[in-house]
């Protein structure tokens, strides 16, 4: 059986979009308290990485 | 009944009915996985109601995606391509619950009160099945956990709007009339010829029947400790 055309390709750019996410959670999490500015930068930080993977613009992201 | 074990350099070899059935229910599964996160990051990610909360929508969006990325790559892998679920309006969806748009944080508590819920029974039909990669994809502990996780973090908040009484209870009795029948038609036609051959392939364990009054059994149970009122089930049903 052969693989679709992208598969690996697509697994390797959506490791890396939930890594990104994850670790902006991560970094804002412990600071909840204690400074702001880290949490709106991680959100933001979410708010872009998601943006770009509900665009759906597979294409680009595997050019 | 198929009981034999099959590894993806087999594929091939198995007949032409397991294989457009295990294409067809990786495709659904991919589209349902990231249909959720499709569904609310627009609107409740910058209007969660705290930043904890904007934080767990976010996070909670990564764990789906990356549920996605593990269907996607099952289905890359026997051929199918996938990557049109994710620039697929939202109305095109193979399931009708992830159609639609959630606005309001209430709708989002339910959601993963009743709909993460089905996504958790799905998962769990897989288990043990004949399709080895996805056998061992589901009985990772990270896929139902997390799923397990956006469930009871649903279900807590649907409760606590509950249990605020007035417009709050109100407005979560709205969403979960709303949800109630999604929930219920996920698990299809009862008498769908398509789930008895998934039984008989080893590619799902239970009936459609089944597995919806299992569900419904469960949910009905915390709807009532909620002190909420039972939708009527048939209301607005796609299938039965």
């Amino acid at each position: 059986m052969e693989a679709a055309a992208n598969t690996d390709a697509l697994d390797q750019q959506f490791k890396e979009f939930i890594q990104a996410l994850k670790g902006a959670v991560n970094s804002a999490l412990p600071h909840l308290k204690d400074d702001p500015k880290i949490v709106d930068k991680a959100i933001a930080d979410c708010e872009e990485i998601l943006g770009v993977v509900m665009e759906g613009n597979v294409k680009e992201w595997l050019s | 009944m198929f009981t034999d074990k099959v590894e993806v350099r087999d594929f091939d070899k198995t007949d032409p009915e397991y294989q457009d059935l295990l294409r067809r229910v990786l495709a659904i599964q991919a589209d349902c996985e990231i249909g959720g996160p499709n569904l609310y990051v627009k609107d409740i990610l910058p209007n969660a109601p705290t930043k904890l909360d904007q934080l767990i929508v976010a996070r909670t969006a990564a764990e789906e995606m990356d549920h996605f990325r593990k269907m996607a790559k099952l289905a890359g892998d026997i051929g199918v391509d996938v990557t049109y679920t994710l620039s697929r309006p939202n109305q095109e969806r193979y399931v009708e619950a992830f159609r639609g748009q959630i606005t309001t944080w209430e709708d989002y508590a339910v959601f993963g009160f009743l709909i993460d819920r089905v996504g958790r029974f799905q998962l769990e039909e897989f288990l043990d099945c004949t399709y080895l990669p996805l056998a061992r994809v589901v009985e990772d502990p990270d896929i139902i956990r997390e799923e397990e996780g956006h469930v009871d973090f649903g279900t807590n908040l649907a409760s606590e709007f509950a249990g605020k009484g007035g417009e709050y209870k109100e407005r979560v009795q709205r969403a979960v009339d709303f949800w109630y029948v999604k929930g219920l038609d996920m698990f299809g036609n009862s008498k769908s010829y398509r789930s008895e051959r998934y039984m008989h392939w080893g590619l799902k364990r239970r009936p459609n029947a089944v597995a919806r009054q299992q569900y419904k059994d469960e949910i009905d149970a915390l709807i009532l400790k909620m002190d909420l009122t039972l939708p009527d089930p048939m209301k607005g049903r796609l299938y039965t």
